[in-house]
């Protein structure tokens, strides 16, 4: 992990009110892994005052890239950083998804904003050649991430909940008719959607009659507020059967058996 | 002083035997900085005047549920609910890092009754590695229905004779900076054998999640510190230093040098930084760096020589009237 000023080599809109901003760091790619993340300073000024945690979209051996989502004070400052500009990044922090050797086919469930570490992974497990199907959700078709950034290996299906694009509900409805063939689910978004892919995934659920935990990993990556992500200020804590757990820390990946739902607001 | 490095060292127990010499004015408070292990990789940490850890209480914490912090304007909120690992870990398991370390580490304690303290000092007196008690008198006395020891100053000096009576290590109070009149507590700590004060700790506020209509943070109120504060800090600061004369160390929204001087200069004879440790980790070296040049350019010889010049400078009466 290193604090280092980066420069920003390319800045593009994705999506209405998404970029993905392309950072110059060899030292930060070449200790990054899927699941991990970047605490980007929102500028010099100390108002916006915390530092923005950016789940790592992809990994290049020149940088690293972000999915950006401009959805306030800060992180519209950091959407509009133009090529060129230096951001302030403090990473790659937390615990990455873990790929074991015997995992062959996955299935990746992303709710909005949550897919970018799940590109990053897609990608690490294409290079690992697995078979990798991707699960994608958003309120309408407009909010869908772009078919043309998924790696083209890559399954794709989509729910929207208008039904302006592929099935209509939550994606997690997608999820049960997977479960047989998947051997891991990885997911990343709303609490509310990890629960879901939590619950559908545990032993006995539908469409996974007797099959155990310990066989399958269910990885979940959460999202929390983040005060330092160093681990001190122990701010973004998610309640696990071990306790009270910091996010970035002890996460973002954690497993899904082990988060404690009742407590997770 | 033309050619002699200006000194950057201050003592904050200048009447206690052990004294509380650290090599520059520039500490990091309490619950910014972990147990200062965490921020090794990136702070060259024995730069840094002292380390305050983490509050600790007798036993170990799990702290309150989520969500714990907010932003908010140039601040942030926080109810973390002293969550740590308890005495008897932080002496096994901290304390024979801290003896290696050049830095001092100041242990932050928490009690939930003047017994409490009583164990907690004189389970740490005599311990390699603690330089000093930072007395954190700012959480609930459950023993006084869940009053804070700091709201009266005869509370206050309650626990701060009875820390005293069971340590000599040298002893920093914790004001809270939220009462009516702060020099009254101030002045209670100091007869009561406090050898520096720290002013102060964060202020009670809150946030609404007004799409639930609920309060944001789950313990409902949380503890205001950043920027946002500094002004009135180093108000506090410069209403105390008219009346006692032990060290006041000033933490409150310490964000660089300048505001670093703001405190010296009100009074202060050290600062601590907080919640900039989150954002900068750096920011503690950063005052450290610039306040040699700082004092060489004033052609000053000792950064005392700062401490309430602000005062000296100013016609006020010693009493700041607040309107």
């Amino acid at each position: 992990m290193r604090l280092v000023r980066v420069r920003v080599t390319g800045n593009e809109l994705i999506m209405p009110g998404t970029h993905v901003l392309d950072l110059a760091s060899p030292e930060v790619a070449a200790s990054a892994s899927p699941g991990q993340f970047v605490h980007i300073r929102c500028g010099p000024s100390w108002d916006p005052l915390l530092r923005r945690p950016m789940s790592i979209y992809k990994i290049r051996p020149s940088g690293v890239s972000l999915m950006v989502r401009a959805v306030g004070s800060g992180s519209e400052i950091i959407a509009a950083s133009p090529p060129g500009a230096e951001l302030d990044c403090l990473g790659p922090l937390g615990r990455p998804f873990a790929l074991e050797p015997s995992r062959r086919q996955l299935v990746l469930v992303g709710g909005g904003y949550g897919v970018a570490p799940l590109i990053a992974f897609a990608e690490h497990a294409l290079a690992r050649r697995c078979e990798v199907i991707l699960l994608v959700g958003a309120a309408s078709a407009v909010q869908v991430f772009p078919a043309a950034l998924v790696p083209p290996e890559v399954e794709f299906q989509v729910a929207t909940m208008d039904g302006s694009l592929g099935h209509r509900g939550f994606v997690t409805e997608l999820l049960p008719g997977l479960l047989s063939w998947a051997d891991g689910v990885y997911a990343c978004g709303p609490n509310p959607m990890l629960e879901a892919v939590s619950r559908l995934c545990r032993p006995g659920a539908r469409g996974l009659a007797g099959q155990t935990d310990s066989a399958k990993p269910i990885q979940l990556a959460m999202e929390q507020h983040m005060g330092c992500a160093m681990g001190v200020c122990l701010g973004c804590v998610v309640k696990t059967r071990r306790g009270y757990e910091r996010v970035c820390r002890d996460g973002p990946v954690f497993q899904a058996d082990d988060i404690v739902w009742e407590s997770v607001s | 002083v033309t050619g002699v490095e200006p000194s950057l060292t201050v003592d904050l127990a200048p009447t206690n035997k052990l004294g509380l010499r650290l090599a520059n004015p520039v500490l990091v408070a309490s619950g910014t900085f972990g147990y200062g292990t965490e921020y090794q990789p990136l702070v060259d940490i024995q730069r840094l005047g002292a380390i305050c850890s983490k509050g600790i209480t007798v036993r170990p914490r799990r702290g309150n549920p989520p969500p714990r912090i907010a932003e908010t304007p140039a601040g942030m909120l926080n109810a973390i609910g002293l969550q740590n690992v308890g005495l008897r870990r932080v002496v096994a398991e901290k304390a024979p890092i801290w003896e290696r370390w050049t830095v001092p580490v100041i242990v932050n304690i928490s009690g939930e009754s003047v017994d409490e303290f009583v164990r907690l000092a004189s389970t740490l007196e005599g311990v390699a590695g603690v330089a000093g008690l930072e007395v954190n008198i700012s959480c609930p006395n459950i023993s006084a229905g869940g009053r804070l020891f700091a709201d009266d100053a005869e509370s206050a000096a309650t626990v701060t004779r009875a820390v005293r009576a069971a340590t000599s290590l040298p002893i920093m109070v914790k004001l809270s900076p939220n009462v009516s009149d702060v020099v009254e507590i101030a002045l209670a700590i100091e007869a009561a054998g406090a050898d520096c004060i720290s002013v102060a700790n964060t202020f009670v506020g809150m946030m609404i999640d007004v799409a639930a209509a609920r309060p944001y943070i789950a313990n409902v109120t949380a503890g205001l510190s950043g920027p946002a504060i500094r002004p009135i800090v180093v108000r506090m600061v410069y209403q105390i230093a008219g009346w006692v004369r032990i060290p006041i160390v000033g933490v409150g929204g310490v964000t660089c040098l300048r505001d670093a001087l703001e405190y010296f200069m009100a009074g202060a004879t050290a600062v601590q930084v907080g919640t900039a440790n989150f954002v900068n980790p750096n920011t503690g070296v950063e005052i450290v760096d610039g306040l040699g040049g700082h004092l060489r350019e004033r052609g000053l010889a000792s950064v005392t020589e700062l401490v309430g010049a602000a005062r000296r400078a100013s016609r006020d009466s010693l009493a700041v009237t607040v309107e």
